[in-house]
């Protein structure tokens, strides 16, 4: 049996604590308690994303995330799916540069049904996986990549700025959806070798979190997962690393059937994991991150030529992470003018970094959306396999918020006096098509603003 | 093949699980109290849940709006964060940001609908800046010349999006014009355009008032004297009684038919195929709830167990029931309908696909065993789906908004439980009977329109935009 690390809470983590333990097969498993609601949460996160993905292959990770819902030895089609739902429980998987994950919320008593669903995909789906699952995901896969990216406006936006921001043959350069030739190309001993070569115990970290007797648990994740066996082979990703910032402005203006002028930028930024980061998320956010931002009450509120106007921020460890700028323009507002203010107010905060105030806020934002994802099982769980498999360490997630809080108005205008220049960024210019017809069309039947 | 023989032949299987013993869990019944300014009040306290959210039902209906000013209720919703006698539009959202609140504020057909989230240790200050903006709004003609603008910009990018494009059509299609419900919620630009400050003043005092809102509060709230925060916050918001406002006929007209919304070049069909059905206060809804479930709840329903799953047409195509408006009489109505994107070339036989799917269901009925999966998913998620204060929160201001009962939910999952393979089939395909279905197709009209008119579903019309 594996041995169990003791379970004190850290100051800081809200009381949360985790055991983290290792099977003989190598599968790391980290266990939370909280019995405040009768669910239990299982997410197994596979260090495989699309950034292990080779030339001509892109979106085989993101496909075969999907044939892991097709069956395995003893879970017939989709049955996967009718046993957790069919059991009370709610399921998923999605694939990111960096990694594949699967989850679980079940009813407490469910949760054994659960583990023993995921090791049998881990140690037998090559038994179920033939030539009518492949064909019939493809299209599913081609289908979500036409709803997603294809058919919506500015759909490919995220696509087009990642092939800029991350050179050709760069691990990164391309996005987990894949192209549709690539779609096409990939065959079923692709996904055969693509689960050989990844899909082993000792290439995942798998948490269970909520209303669980640890023992008990254990016993289970030992019974079912124990006797997959491990194996080596995996190739090393090709290396993310790039020099600290781009050195030049990278641009591309595409000309679509787009409702409005865009101007959308991602900014080279420091790997995740980094007090940099955490710096940079704070920047980010004071910068574009609500309605108190600075590029919101200038762009929107007092010059009014956006209709919308952010920063997100792309955490990535294996690569820079990405600061992505989101502004579209109002009326015939032109990309220029926008830019010229953009530029202007990041500049200015570079020179006089954030106020107190901002800081302040900034911190309470981050604070909530922390406070947001670790409020569920299922965000806890997904937190704990993410610092795991990233970090080697889930225990660093339960301290997350602090280290954002600890950071200072210094060091965030350090990093944006490093970061937030012209010369580090891919910059992607949206011009719509010229239209014969002006179409007076009226609104919406659904709420909010788009995206 | 080596490293699978070897998974495959050392790898020890056990039998499927059975399950443990359940543990009960209940939807939370809220305590239900009223404020001396007559502002009713539902509370929750959920353990655990840091992040408190607040909820607040003004009844201030889309049908309330006055004659050519479709979308005042939206621009008075978001006016109401854009700064008091106290703050400024900037310096408000600094506030709310500081508290590490989030505020958002829609209209919709039944009125307003303003929610706050925030962490437990802020909430004081957060409800004071709701109270604040409830209270006295700023209503500066500036910032209102600002949001109507700002709305005018959004509707492009709406009508660009095949799911919104498709809504907005499927309602003109119901409704009569002179309906409300067949115009867009939040407005057109010839009536937003005509928004200023003295109309959004205007039904602002017209319909926004704390003797006829509900707040609802849910979250961890150990430690705090909500009693006390509530009467120094929301309980200094003053304003007269008024009686409830009458809820207009909802009638819609479900002629099988097919509008297409031409997008030349389109690589995908949006569908959206819908009428109208029974609401909540129907003894029909929790049959309906199930039947709904079974024929397109999950990729395991029937629809995408064809569409998806066999034949590959879609990423999904979900059934579901959405309730436009409810009053206490019973006189309400949901929207029913079935919703996904196919691909352009196969968007004929994806329609074909789905009507034999529902003429199927009309013909031999649910099985039993896909009646049990279903009760079992829907009450067995309870526990999960309710785990946050906000989920929470919604549902019990949605009971409110609906004229339902406080524990509504509570007593939905018992019916569930109770109800029949037999009620379930009868309920869906009542629902979504194969000749009374408008159908919305937004895509590219020269590749779909005439592979959909050989399926006669109904006669086929193009539309531009």
């Amino acid at each position: 049996m594996p041995m169990g690390h003791t379970a004190t809470a850290e100051a800081g983590s809200g009381g949360l604590t985790a055991t983290e333990h290792r099977l003989a097969n190598g599968l790391r498993v980290v266990l939370s308690e909280d019995h405040l609601t009768p669910v239990a949460a299982v997410c197994l996160w596979y260090d495989v994303g699309s950034r292990h993905e080779v030339k001509g292959r892109t979106g085989l990770a993101h496909l075969f995330e999907h044939l892991m819902f097709q069956g395995s030895k003893q879970v017939h089609g989709n049955g996967h799916f009718e046993l957790v739902q069919g059991a009370g429980g709610s399921l998923n998987g999605t694939t990111s540069f960096e990694r594949t994950n699967y989850f679980e919320t079940m009813p407490t008593h469910q949760l054994e049904l659960a583990l023993w669903l995921e090791a049998d995909r881990m140690g037998s789906l090559l038994a179920a996986l033939d030539d009518e699952s492949m064909e019939n995901q493809r299209d599913v896969v081609k289908n979500e990549r036409r709803q997603r990216y294809d058919n919506v406006p500015y759909g490919t936006a995220f696509e087009k700025l990642t092939a800029l921001a991350y050179p050709e043959g760069h691990p990164y350069h391309h996005t987990p959806i894949g192209s549709m030739a690539d779609l096409d190309a990939a065959t079923l001993e692709d996904a055969r070798n693509f689960f050989r070569t990844y899909y082993a115990p000792n290439n995942a970290v798998l948490s269970v979190v909520g209303d669980i007797d640890p023992a008990q648990t254990l016993a289970w994740v030992e019974k079912y997962f124990g006797s997959i066996p491990a194996h080596d082979g995996k190739p090393e990703p090709r290396s993310g690393d790039l020099p600290e910032v781009i050195g030049e402005q990278l641009r591309e203006v595409v000309e679509e059937e787009v409702p409005a002028r865009a101007l959308m930028a991602a900014y080279r930024l420091p790997h995740d994991g980094t007090r940099e980061c955490d710096a940079a998320d704070l920047a980010l956010t004071v910068l574009g991150g609500g309605e108190s931002s600075r590029l919101h009450n200038r762009l929107v509120r007092r010059d009014r030529t956006a209709v919308a106007a952010g920063f997100g921020l792309l955490r990535l460890a294996g690569a820079p992470s990405l600061g992505w700028l989101d502004v579209k323009t109002s009326g015939g507002v032109e990309v220029p003018q926008i830019e010229a203010a953009v530029d202007e107010e990041l500049a200015r905060f570079a020179e006089e970094g954030p106020t107190p105030e901002e800081m302040e806020r900034a911190q309470a934002q981050l604070e909530r959306e922390w406070l947001d994802r670790l409020g569920t099982v299922a965000g806890r769980a997904d937190e704990l396999c993410r610092f795991a498999v990233l970090f080697g360490d889930p225990q660093l997630a339960l301290t997350a918020v602090d280290r954002v809080l600890d950071i200072t108005a210094d060091e965030v205008k350090a990093v944006a006096a490093a970061k937030l220049r012209p010369d580090n960024r891919a910059v992607l210019v949206y011009e719509p098509l010229a239209t014969e017809q002006s179409d007076h069309a009226d609104g919406d039947d659904e709420e909010g603003a788009d995206q | 093949m080596t490293d699978a023989a070897v998974s495959l032949t050392s790898m020890d299987f056990h039998p499927q699980p059975q399950p443990g013993a359940a543990r009960p869990w209940a939807f939370p019944a809220p305590d239900r109290g009223k404020l001396d300014n007559g502002l009713t009040v539902l509370t929750s306290h959920r353990p655990g849940q840091q992040v408190v959210a607040v909820e607040l039902f003004l009844p201030a209906p889309l049908d309330a709006e006055p004659a050519g000013l479709d979308g005042v209720a939206t621009i008075m919703a978001r006016a109401l964060s854009e700064g008091t006698d106290q703050h400024s539009a900037e310096e408000f959202a600094a506030e709310l940001e500081r508290c590490g609140a989030t505020l958002d504020a829609h209209a919709d057909h039944p009125g307003v609908r303003v929610s706050l989230e925030v962490p437990v240790s802020r909430l004081p200050k957060a409800l004071g800046l709701l109270a604040e903006a409830l209270i006295a709004p700023a209503f500066l003609e500036t910032e209102i010349e600002r949001l109507v603008r700002n709305r005018l910009d959004e509707i492009p990018h709406e009508t660009a999006n095949p799911g919104r494009r498709a809504a907005k059509q499927l309602s003109k299609e119901l409704f009569p014009a002179e309906s409300r419900m067949s115009r867009p919620r939040q407005g057109t630009e010839e009536t937003v355009a005509a928004i200023d400050a003295a109309a959004v003043r205007a039904f602002f005092d017209a319909y926004v008032r704390p003797a006829t809102a509900t707040a609802v509060v849910v979250g961890d709230l150990t430690g705090v004297d909500l009693d006390k925060v509530l009467a120094e916050t929301l309980g200094a918001w003053t304003g007269e009684p008024a009686e409830p406002l009458p809820m207009p006929p909802i009638t819609a007209d479900d002629t099988g038919r097919v509008v297409i919304v031409d997008r030349p070049g389109a690589v995908q069909t949006q569908l959206l195929i819908g009428r109208i059905g029974p609401d909540r206060h129907d003894r029909v809804w929790a049959a309906q709830v199930l039947g709904t479930y079974c024929l397109g709840g999950t990729l395991t329903s029937r629809l995408d167990r064809v569409l998806r799953e066999e034949k590959g047409y879609t990423y999904g195509v979900r059934a579901f029931g959405q309730v436009l408006r409810s009053d206490a009489e019973g006189n309400g109505a949901a929207m029913l309908a079935i919703s996904g994107s196919v691909d352009t070339p196969n968007t004929g036989p994806a329609l074909e696909d789905l009507w034999k799917v529902l003429r199927t269901l009309a013909a031999e009925g649910l099985t039993d065993a896909e009646r049990e999966t279903a009760v079992q998913n829907l009450v067995g998620v309870a526990p999960l789906k309710y785990e946050t204060a906000a989920s929470v929160a919604g549902t019990l201001a949605d009971q409110v908004e609906q004229h339902l009962p406080d524990d509504f939910q509570a007593q939905l999952y018992a019916r569930l439980a109770e109800t029949g393979t037999v009620e379930a089939t009868a309920a869906v395909v009542s629902a979504f009977p194969v000749d009374r279905l408008v159908t919305v197709l937004v895509g590219d009209a020269a590749q779909i329109a005439e592979p959909v008119r050989a399926l006669g579903i109904g006669e086929v019309t193009v539309v531009t935009g």
